[in-house]
């Protein structure tokens, strides 16, 4: 349930209904559903597995298992991922902070309140938005510091009831407005067109990830504060997975028809949101409280997300260096904020590193989490010790080819068609930088790791490849 | 505007696969969690593999018994069996004669 509620967040509410929008809809979603299936609950067993049996945050997993200096280089690409994808996901926790101090203003039930406008405004003014992004920063470090995460997680186990009560409101006002049909019509009548371009499964491949948490070294860090008693394949894998894309569908639901009553324009991006649910607040009966009730609870989910991300880093700088956990905090989260200041500043910058760290770096490190557990530890051993131990199901042999073979084999073909078949489209700088990015930051980790990396305890050194 | 039948079963599918089978994961978590606690709490401690993981996890130490995880995987498995004929009560499905049959690995 831990896990639930750090990767319940902007990546469904936020991410899922623009992503849905901009890749024609239905089509998108049954990608989505395939990839979700296919990689993204396997593979979080994976990671939540290697996490548990480690004890280790991310760099400390990669020097247990692989044993050699330079192998830590991959766990540094984890964190480097993850710390990237946190820079802009902050000033999204600063929009949500943003619209829920606004509606305990009443500000969206005001008469004439114009949300595009509104958005606009707020968007196009560097002091407030970069001041958001501050506080956020300020306010997850002061809780990661002062040690009052449990207490904001019980807040949270009754704001993600209270934000799915607020969701289903704005989604069955939204099917019963005019037009409203519409919306639903356009996510789930599926444009086969869009099956076939490259740019479509790797955004469906983005979202599965950013949805459900894989890669962002999150499961394994949570896998490694979990007890021998707790179960992986159904809490940490299934649940985990399914149970966030749930959010995500249900957003979807609310956000669509509402876009499409109001005349909106479905693939509009990352205020889709934003301005869609601010539409629909004055038309429902006692608006006000539905929108407290939503955007704060979306506030307090995106918020403890960020949590759950900014924990990565600061279990691993603990972990690794001599810094105590209040200064491990503070310098993650002062490279966070210092890293989020262009994203804060402008949603264009923001909307670009959502595209080279969401469909290349999140990948990435997907990849590194998933080699680690099946190419070097074994998919077999890594089952039978302990992926099935105190499991609430029974995980099979066919996880072990999955794992080793279809994971990154179907990851690395969509990379591919995505990069091939986003030639000589207006992606194409973007797509380049991307990829060249990564290639960096693997040669980059691996050196740096080879020179400062903690030396493994001879005994991992002698382990061999895991084959299944 | 009326939604086709397409967009109609693309829906129900959408929601069969997503939160309806959250729900039922869910459910199904929340009882095996309750359970395990209520074991806990009543023996101290609880077998940590079925009979399927068990036999599968013996047979793969006595497979590979010089890989580099042997030790521990042999660990977990005596563990579990000691554990077994320990309690009075597994958490997972256990016979009296598979418990009774069952013998600890010798490294």
């Amino acid at each position: 349930m831990a896990m639930l509620g750090a990767m319940v967040g902007a990546g469904n509410i936020w991410r899922m209904p623009f992503t849905t929008g901009e890749n024609g809809g239905g089509a998108f979603l049954i990608a989505y559903v395939l990839l979700l299936y296919l990689i993204a609950v396997p593979g979080l067993m994976a990671e939540t597995m290697i996490g548990r049996y480690t004890n280790n945050g991310v760099i400390g997993a990669f020097r247990e298992i692989v044993g050699s200096k330079r192998g830590q280089g991959l766990g540094l690409v984890v964190l480097i991922v993850n710390v990237a994808l946190m820079s802009y996901y902050a000033p999204i926790i600063g929009w949500a902070l943003y619209y829920a101090g606004h509606s305990m203003l009443m500000t969206f039930t005001q008469p004439g309140f114009e949300p595009q406008a509104f958005w606009d405004g707020f968007i196009s003014n560097p002091a407030l938005v970069i001041g958001m992004h501050t506080l956020t920063m300020a306010g997850l470090a002061g809780v990661l510091v002062f040690g009052i995460r449990r207490g904001i997680e019980r807040v949270v186990k009754w704001m993600i009831p209270l934000l799915v009560v607020a969701l289903l409101a704005v989604a069955i006002r939204g099917v019963t407005l005019p037009g409203g049909m519409e919306g639903l019509a356009f996510v789930f009548t599926p444009n086969w067109d869009y099956l076939t371009r490259g740019s479509t499964w790797v955004a469906a491949l983005s979202q599965a990830l950013f949805s459900t948490g894989l890669g962002w070294g999150i499961a394994l860090t949570y896998g490694s504060y979990l007890s021998r008693y707790d179960d992986v394949p159904l809490g940490g894998g299934l649940f985990t997975a399914i149970g966030n894309t749930s959010i995500g569908l249900l957003a979807v639901f609310a956000t669509f028809p509402v876009v499409f009553a109001f005349g909106l324009e479905p693939s509009a991006g990352s205020n889709l949101l934003f301005i869609s649910l601010a539409e629909v607040f004055p038309e429902l009966a006692g608006g006000f409280l539905w929108a407290i009730v939503f955007f704060v609870s979306f506030f307090f989910a995106t918020f403890t997300s960020g949590l759950g991300i900014t924990e990565v880093g600061v279990t691993t700088v603990s972990e690794e260096t001599r810094l105590s956990r209040s200064k491990s905090v503070i310098a993650v989260c002062g490279a966070i904020w210092l890293l989020g200041l262009p994203s804060a500043y402008s949603s264009s910058f923001l909307g670009q590193m959502d595209f080279m760290f969401g469909s290349f770096g999140l990948p990435l490190a997907t990849l590194s989490i998933i080699a680690l557990v099946a190419w070097k530890f074994g998919p077999e051993r890594a089952r039978v010790i302990d992926l099935n131990r105190n499991a609430g199901i029974y995980v099979g042999k066919w996880w072990n080819p999955v794992v080793k073979y279809v994971i990154p084999v179907v990851m690395v073909f969509i990379l591919g068609y995505g990069v091939v078949s986003s030639i000589g489209t207006e992606n194409q700088t973007l797509m380049i930088l991307g990829v060249a990015l990564m290639a960096g930051l693997v040669v980059v980790s691996t050196v740096v790791m080879g020179a400062i990396g903690n030396a493994p305890e001879a005994t991992s050194e002698t382990v061999p490849e895991g084959g299944d | 505007m009326a939604l086709t039948a397409v967009a109609w079963m693309s829906m129900l599918l959408a929601i069969i696969l997503l939160p309806g089978v959250a729900i039922v994961v869910l459910v199904k978590s929340m009882r095996s969690e309750e359970r395990k606690l209520e074991l806990l709490q009543e023996q101290g401690s609880i077998d940590s593999y079925s009979p399927r993981a068990l036999t599968e996890l013996r047979e793969w130490v006595q497979a590979n018994p010089n890989d580099p995880y042997a030790s521990i995987a042999r660990e977990r498995h005596n563990e579990c069996v000691r554990t077994l004929k320990d309690i009075d009560e597994p958490y997972y499905e256990w016979s009296a004669e598979e418990i009774e049959q069952l013998e600890e690995l010798q490294p």
